[in-house]
């Protein structure tokens, strides 16, 4: 397993070495709390109960794991936490509003929600104005309800640069979960980014409506390498298409973390992942009650990033891709019009740079990317 | 010289051995449990008070009780009501998905007043579960195909149906991590807290069913076509006509559960939705012996389990260790029920 926090310190020094033009606010800050809402009172450490809830099981060595490791970053940190509640397979379902209001019930001073529950967690904060909560990719803020995610596109199109020079056929290959902001906005900057490469590159999606079904995924990236493309991609929370990436013998890259073992030679890189600073933050925040609602995306550098290039990877390839990491880095946004959706129509004009906002949101997919209905 | 100890089935238990059947049932389970627990280091008897205190010391408890027990309470009762005529309703599954799917249709595309929409939107979830029992229906009642491969099957339909339109042409375009459609803004009023009155509804359904079955005479025409067709049909009962009715009415009442369950309680259509109260409805109804009142208590014990189910996981255990508990408490019971039909008599010879 790779030091996460050698990555991150790499990155946060490019990006202050390179004056982090773009990057101005601290850690990702996308937007500071809300003037209306009031702080909540401080709690003594000892006292204090913090609860997690996950989408899947904390060994999935993935998305989980990782929000389980800024659990455990948090237990580093506060030690004397009187007690750090943790539930797996929150379902998204009224199973979800159940377990958060089970969070309360047990003294919960603050909640994360580690992957968007919306309306089923929205019950229960309202519900609950003394509690402080955080959903990740959630999209609402309310005076105890704040949101943060990742600015996954960034090194989702370095990764894009990747798969434009390594793919032969130039037909990619995407296992999604459901058609939502953030499979929309990987799927396009994936193939942007290998269509700075390769401008006749297409990306090939298919939905499996699930984060964590390993038979799902397996069948959907046999069905993608069948129809000939030789590189696949996807945002599920386990390794599933990538094993089968190396009995066939094509390319993948993965998300979360570095699982490069399941399939050494077909790995390319990850979008990898690292909430430990953040959730410590965050924490500590709450504790000395100073937290209010803010909604963050961690930037390229300081909480996401691609991964070590696999081993397999040719070392020209690399150092292009990495040029492109450096350039965007350095405050170059490659969603930059003009950019056209998948019927053709110019959505972006020329020489407009698209917003964090509409990235957060992307709803539609850019031309060339099949199999996602908006 | 020649005595010994038979066991002997009676046709139907007595009240007070199949209560404590059941009581000694779930007690073993609970036993089985605490020592597994005890073994791998929890504390199963801080465990249990903390389960009873947080479902009953807590006004949150009740009210996650009984928003559990209303679509078990409605899919139990409509396995139980298929039940009666013998047919084995393994639908009800796909009844509750294309009864949500109908009401959130009449919710998100329909214009009016709340006062008018919510009786359509009961309307449209009560004949989506009809249509979606309809063919097995026919084909049972016509062609002898049985309905229990027919109905589950239709389950899977009926949940792709569901995620095409909720993840596809319904999807709600503001960003969400996981589909659903847009908020259906109608809503069924709450009743105490946040338990809307689906409740005292289902209830009503559940004791009006068992009134309807044991006093009237199509009530009596349905039972004995259930227990006993050909005599049925030889008493010139017309029992064809009665399949029909008594498993379009299941259909319905699953149906209205998943209306329920989109107007009561998730105001979404999703995938999932019916979070399994389908399946776990077969399982309450078993548990009832089918009896449309016995449903009642049996949802009640179902909910009071799977909440508990959720208590435990955030005390740390995990939703495998869950999962098996409430398996083991289920397997006991029935192993329990069935136990307490037989006695024991001594047999000389």
């Amino acid at each position: 397993m790779i030091d996460l926090r050698t990555l991150s310190r790499r990155g946060f020094l490019n990006m202050s070495a390179a004056g982090a033009a773009a990057l101005a606010l601290p850690a990702g800050l996308f937007r500071a709390g809300t003037a209306s809402a009031a702080t909540l009172p401080a709690v003594a450490e000892e006292d204090a109960v913090i609860g997690f809830g996950h989408v899947g099981p904390i060994t999935d060595e993935g998305w989980t794991w990782s929000h389980h490791q800024g659990l455990l970053a948090v237990k580093e940190a506060f030690p004397k936490l009187k007690k750090v509640i943790e539930v797996e397979n929150v379902p998204y379902s009224a199973d979800a509003t159940r377990t958060y209001r089970q969070f309360v019930s047990e003294g919960a001073n603050m909640i994360f929600d580690t992957s968007s529950t919306g309306d089923f967690l929205h019950e229960v904060v309202k519900r609950a104005p003394e509690v402080a909560f955080m959903e990740c990719d959630g999209h609402q803020v309310m005076d105890n309800l704040g949101w943060y995610y990742l600015a996954h596109w960034y090194p989702t199109y370095v990764i894009g640069v990747a798969a434009g020079h390594l793919s032969k056929t130039g037909k990619l290959g995407y296992v999604a979960s459901f058609p939502v902001a953030s499979v929309f906005c990987s799927t396009n900057a994936f193939l942007m980014g290998a269509r700075s490469v390769n401008p006749a590159a297409t990306l090939q999606t298919i939905a499996i409506n699930s984060w964590f079904d390993p038979q799902a995924a397996t069948q959907a990236g046999t069905a993608l390498i069948d129809n000939g493309c030789d590189f696949l991609f996807g945002i599920m929370d386990e390794a599933g298409y990538l094993q089968v990436a190396e009995q066939r013998g094509v390319w993948a890259a993965m998300w979360n973390t570095d699982i490069r073992r399941y399939g050494p030679n077909s790995y390319v890189s990850s979008v990898i992942i690292d909430f430990k600073k953040f959730y410590v933050d965050q924490v500590g925040k709450r504790l000395a009650g100073t937290w209010s609602p803010s909604e963050t995306l961690l930037q390229m550098g300081s909480g996401v990033d691609r991964d070590v290039w696999g081993a397999k990877v040719p070392a020209d390839v690399a150092k292009a891709a990495d040029a492109v990491r450096d350039k965007i880095v350095g405050g170059w946004s490659p969603f930059t019009g003009e950019i056209k959706d998948s019927t053709g129509t110019v959505r972006i004009a020329k020489d407009q740079k698209m917003t964090d906002t509409e990235l957060y949101t992307w709803d539609w997919s850019v031309e060339g990317v099949s199999g996602l209905t908006s | 010289m020649l005595s010994g100890l038979r066991l002997q089935r009676l046709p139907s238990a007595h009240p007070g051995i199949a209560l404590g059947a059941r009581v000694a049932a779930i007690f073993l389970a609970l036993l089985l449990a605490s020592i597994v627990l005890e073994i791998s280091g929890a504390a199963p008897l801080e465990l249990g008070i903390q389960v009873i205190s947080a479902t009953f010391g807590s006004t949150y408890g009740i009210e996650d009780l009984c928003l559990l027990l209303i679509p078990l309470l409605m899919t139990g009762l409509a396995v139980a009501v298929g039940q009666q005529i013998g047919a084995w309703n393994i639908g009800a599954e796909g009844q509750f998905y294309a009864g949500a799917f109908s009401a959130t249709a009449i919710g998100l595309f329909v214009p009016g007043p709340e006062i008018l929409i919510l009786p359509l939107m009961f309307i449209a979830g009560a004949v989506g579960g009809m249509i979606w029992i309809l063919v097995p229906t026919l084909a049972r009642a016509y062609a002898g195909v049985n309905e229990l491969i027919t109905t589950l099957l239709l389950n899977f339909v009926a949940a792709l149906m569901v995620y095409y339109v909720s993840t596809g042409p319904w999807r709600d375009r503001v960003g969400m991590s996981n589909s659903a459609t847009p908020r259906v803004k109608a809503e069924i009023p709450e009743f105490w807290g946040l338990v809307h009155w689906g409740l005292p509804l289902g209830v009503l359904m559940a004791i009006g069913f068992a009134l309807v079955l044991s006093y009237s005479k199509w009530g009596y025409e349905v039972r004995l076509s259930g227990s006993n067709p050909s005599a049925a049909k030889y008493a010139g009962i017309p029992v064809r006509r009665h399949i029909i009715t008594v498993m379009l009415l299941s259909g319905m009442v699953a149906g209205i559960a998943g209306m329920f369950e989109i107007a009561g309680t998730v105001h979404r259509l999703q995938g999932g939705i019916s979070n399994n109260f389908g399946y776990l409805g077969i399982m309450v109804a078993v548990l009832a012996r089918n009896s449309c009142v016995g449903v009642i208590f049996s949802a009640a014990l179902m909910a009071l389990i799977l909440n508990a189910g959720i208590i435990l996981q955030t005390q740390g255990l995990t939703t495998s260790a869950v999962l098996a508990i409430t398996g083991l408490i289920l397997f006991l019971t029935a192993i329990g029920d069935e136990l307490a039909h037989y006695r024991i008599t001594r047999i000389k010879i």
